[in-house]
């Protein structure tokens, strides 16, 4: 008798288990909603906002992309990248002198439905929406984090904001001439501009939305691109398909398809279509590599990730070039892409242990000083041990992926050189006794530990004493960001993503006026790299502002500002069922709306 | 005249202390216990001599070596020799666990005391709000507000683990405490009018030895235990090297294939752990006046 009531708990347990096991409920796999085509992307880390205002991370511009239009995107299969309109009808009218654009923006798109609206049905979206966006990241009540992008631009934006950002009054420079025209009047030319305004920072948004949710709109956007999400927390967030969203047939051959390099990938099957072609977007965010390598790896959750580190050399046959083994390249698509931005280390130049001395006897001592560590660290062997030899490592802060990157370089700068260092610490007569306490500051963690004894290490064998080199660890990159800003530390260490496809982007980094609190942590300032800037900083790209930026370059190096430079290898993986090119940098999460799947998935979603 | 010289002899013999050590020189598993972590502590010495593990943090070899006479056990992600690292852990153990020890049965055999000497009156009454407060707190929570509060602080894990770890000291000892008070060379030293500080550190506490023995060895091992798994967490071991930092390097490892990180380091917490665990029943099988 008891016997057999064990038995009976047992099967019920194991009946129990056995449905949670197989039914992972309507979000649980891409067969699970039958005649729905659903695609699973993941990623790395939830972003902290969905609000276009505050979307400063690489994170947050992805998912918010999708929620939301922007003025401009980047072709989805051009490389190098390059701009097309998006909510624009056009490229813009631009006067001679490069100070007025006029742009107009395509009629009939509307915002999707919300109870922020009246009847809760979603309403055109119209030239005046887009200036009360970028009004938005001048009103400090918004808490902006993206005011940078147009600081000393727009004439009267700054001056709106210092008279108290009242939204009733207009800004000379930004205004809506009708419904469907935008005119935005400079203060000088901003080559740029139509980059800025292809970021999440730019998105448009609704002024009733962001009135009616208040602080919680960072949550629950509101907006006229491709996808509506109809879920959202710090595991996931469930878009479905826009069914407002314009009817725009994808041309791929304007949007750069080249058949000899991404003909695998099956976009050609989405040729004269209008995207969105998913009906379900599903974004896991799957902080943990080898959680998402098995989510990924077990064919039924996610369909897309980054190669983690950790498993390149289970899944490479190799590394130059990135070819996959025949087991997975029989199961999955994938390339491999050097990343838009760069990792770099900066001495601050405001700290007098390191930077600019009033005396200048002092101030070539720590030059000198600065040169032999830069002399002392080996990158090579920091692309070996964290990156498995896969990121290509360059001198100065031009990156590859822009146009402007100089590949003949001299490679001195990043060749590690023991002696040349020890003799650079004898020629400014640093000693064990009088070398300066090193402070690496870095988010708490285990890789950054182990990036602190390295170069511990390092230091160490040209003669820096392991004790004056102290590791200050912080909770948060966020707490991290402050102690950058505030000038608090000696030596930054930071990566940097580009925001968008030009040198100027990452030579805007070592720009006096840009000192903490703005974007030169390092706080340099070179009154000859400054006036190039300038120079170049309204000049359109050219051979000319090609030779400027690379002069530019050339002094970061000469004046041992920075340890610098590596750009990180990305390898994308997709299912084979999966007809996309997928992106993460500059074409970002506009990508997400031309993801396709194979009809056969389709109609045997349609069959489960 | 030998009578009485021949039945006081016995006597000595049958005292706590020699009746424990004959017990415990006769107890194999505790005695095999003791020579392990008699070799560790002499590990754990060594190291902090100077004598070895001396360039445990020094890149001294290239990614992921494997073992070799070189390297007994191989490399890490960065070419540091994971061998000296596993010997510089057991002297972080080893500091932490004693430091944590020392200070948290001293705390505990301090307050319990007094508490079991004045049970029933207010300071025992505050003494049993604070240690039931302290319980309370879940530990990790605990130690992470702690390590917030002091911030850069190296010593923030051990003020949390010997804030927390003194009460269950602190009640065994008031148990004790309530008992001795009671008995009679208690009430004569009452009567003879000896101050009750003297009373409660020079009469009872010291007959509370045993089981702070005990005590001692078993937070000894909880604090290394612990200062493994906050180093993995994060918040431990500020400036050093620890097995639990050997752990938390293997998550970036395993999935890669390379396991030497996490194996060294198990392995050498594992049979420290087991021994001293060991080593803490035998003692306190040596020491149980019921069995002696």
């Amino acid at each position: 008798m008891h016997s057999r009531h064990i038995f009976r708990v047992l099967l019920v347990v194991v009946a129990l288990q056995t449905a949670a096991c197989g039914g992972d409920g309507p979000a649980g796999s891409s067969e699970s909603i039958a005649g729905l085509k659903v695609y699973r992307h993941a990623m790395d880390q939830a972003p902290s906002t969905l609000d276009p205002v505050q979307a400063s991370n690489i994170y947050a511009n992805h998912v918010a992309l999708n929620a939301y239009d922007t003025l401009f995107s980047y072709k989805y299969l051009a490389r190098p990248y390059t701009l097309k309109p998006n909510l624009a009808a056009g490229f813009p009218e631009i006067s001679e002198d490069e100070l007025t654009y006029t742009i107009r923006i395509k009629q009939g798109v509307r915002f999707v439905d919300d109870p922020a609206f009246p009847d809760g049905k979603g309403r055109e979206l119209v030239a005046s929406d887009f200036v009360y966006s970028i009004k938005r990241q001048f009103d400090p009540a918004q808490l902006p984090n993206g005011t940078w992008l147009w600081i000393g631009r727009i004439v009267g934006l700054d001056a709106w904001k210092e008279a108290g950002s009242d939204y009733s009054v207009e800004v000379e420079g930004l205004r809506a001439l009708d419904d469907y025209t935008i005119r935005i009047e400079l203060k000088r030319p901003y080559p740029q501009l139509l980059d800025t305004f292809a970021q999440g920072y730019s998105a448009i948004v609704p002024r009733e939305a962001v009135e009616y949710y208040g602080k919680e709109f960072a949550s629950h956007p509101v907006g006229s691109g491709p996808f509506k999400v109809i879920s959202y927390d710090t595991a996931k967030i469930v878009f479905e398909r826009n069914k407002y969203y314009r009817q725009e047939p994808v041309d791929i051959w304007y949007e750069g398809y080249d058949p000899e390099t991404q003909a695998y990938t099956g976009v050609e099957a989405i040729d004269g279509r209008s995207p969105p072609f998913i009906d379900r977007l599903e974004i896991d965010f799957i902080g943990e590599d080898a959680a998402r390598w098995n989510s990924f790896t077990k064919g039924n959750e996610v369909q897309f990730t980054v190669l983690p580190n950790e498993q390149v050399d289970q899944v490479l046959s190799s590394k130059h070039p990135v070819t996959f083994k025949p087991e997975y390249a029989e199961k999955y698509n994938g390339y491999d892409v050097v990343e838009a931005g760069f990792v770099f280390n900066a001495f601050n130049m405001d700290h007098p242990e390191f930077g600019y001395r009033d005396d200048p006897v002092e101030d070539h001592r720590n030059k000198l000083l600065r040169c032999a560590l830069i002399k002392a660290w080996d990158w090579q062997a920091r692309n070996e041990s964290f990156y498995f030899g896969l990121a290509k490592i360059y001198p100065g802060i031009i990156p590859p992926v822009v146009p402007e990157y100089d590949p003949d370089l001299s490679r001195d700068s990043v060749i590690r050189d023991v002696a040349e260092s020890k003799r650079l610490l004898a020629e400014g007569g640093w000693t064990k006794e009088n070398l300066p306490e090193f402070v690496y500051g870095s988010t708490s963690g285990i890789k950054t530990r182990l990036f602190f004894e390295q170069i511990r290490s390092w230091f160490k064998e040209v003669g820096y004493p392991p004790e004056k080199m102290k590791h200050k660890q912080y909770a948060t990159f966020g707490d991290l960001s402050k102690a950058w800003r505030n000038s608090e530390l000696p030596y930054v260490a930071k990566a940097w993503g580009l925001d968008y496809p030009d040198a100027e982007n990452t030579l805007q980094l070592f720009y006096g006026p840009n000192g903490t609190p703005g974007s030169n942590d390092a706080n340099y300032k070179n009154p000859q790299y400054d006036a190039l800037y300038e120079q170049s900083a309204v000049m359109r790209s050219s051979p000319e502002r090609t030779r400027i930026y690379r002069k530019m370059n050339r002094l970061v190096i000469d004046d041992c500002v920075a340890q610098t430079g590596l750009s990180r290898t990305r390898i994308f993986m997709w299912h084979k069922n999966v007809i996309a090119l997928p992106d993460r940098q500059i074409v970002g999460g506009f990508f997400l709306k031309y993801v396709d799947l194979k009809t056969d998935d389709a109609d045997q979603a349609q069959v489960n | 005249m030998n009578a009485p010289a021949a039945s006081a002899l016995p006597a000595r013999r049958e005292g706590l202390w020699s009746k424990a050590l004959h017990k415990f020189s006769r107890d194999r598993a505790g005695l095999i216990s003791l020579v392990i972590v008699l070799l560790y502590t002499i590990v754990a010495l060594g190291v902090w001599a100077g004598l070895w593990a001396t360039e445990w943090a020094d890149v001294t070899g290239t990614k992921w070596m494997p073992v070799s006479s070189e390297y007994w056990f191989g490399t890490n992600l960065i070419g540091q020799d994971i061998f000296q690292r596993t010997l510089y852990s057991t002297r972080t153990a080893f500091e932490v666990g004693l430091v944590v020890a020392v200070l948290a049965t001293a705390v505990g055999a301090l307050l319990g005391a007094v508490a079991g000497f004045f049970s029933g009156s207010w300071i025992d009454e505050i003494a049993l709000w604070l240690m039931g407060v302290l319980d309370s707190i879940p530990f990790y929570l605990f130690v992470a507000a702690i390590a917030f509060a002091l911030q850069d602080n190296p010593y923030a894990m051990h003020v949390a683990m010997i804030s927390t770890f003194w009460t269950t000291v602190a009640r065994l000892v008031r148990g004790e405490v309530i008992k001795l008070k009671s008995l009679e060379y208690v009430e004569a030293a009452h009567a003879i009018g000896v101050p009750e500080i003297t009373i409660i550190f020079r009469h009872i506490l010291p007959n509370t030895f045993h089981i702070l023995l005990v005590q001692g060895t078993i937070t000894f091992v909880a604090a290394i235990k612990s200062e493994v798994i906050l180093s993995f967490l994060g918040l431990g071991v500020k400036d050093g090297m620890s097995w639990g930092l050997m752990i938390a390097e293997s998550t970036l490892e395993v999935m890669a294939g390379f396991f030497n990180n996490f194996l060294a380091a198990s392995v050498f917490l594992f049979v420290l752990v087991m021994a001293f665990n060991m080593f803490s029943d035998a003692l306190q099988d040596a020491l149980d006046p019921k069995k002696v």
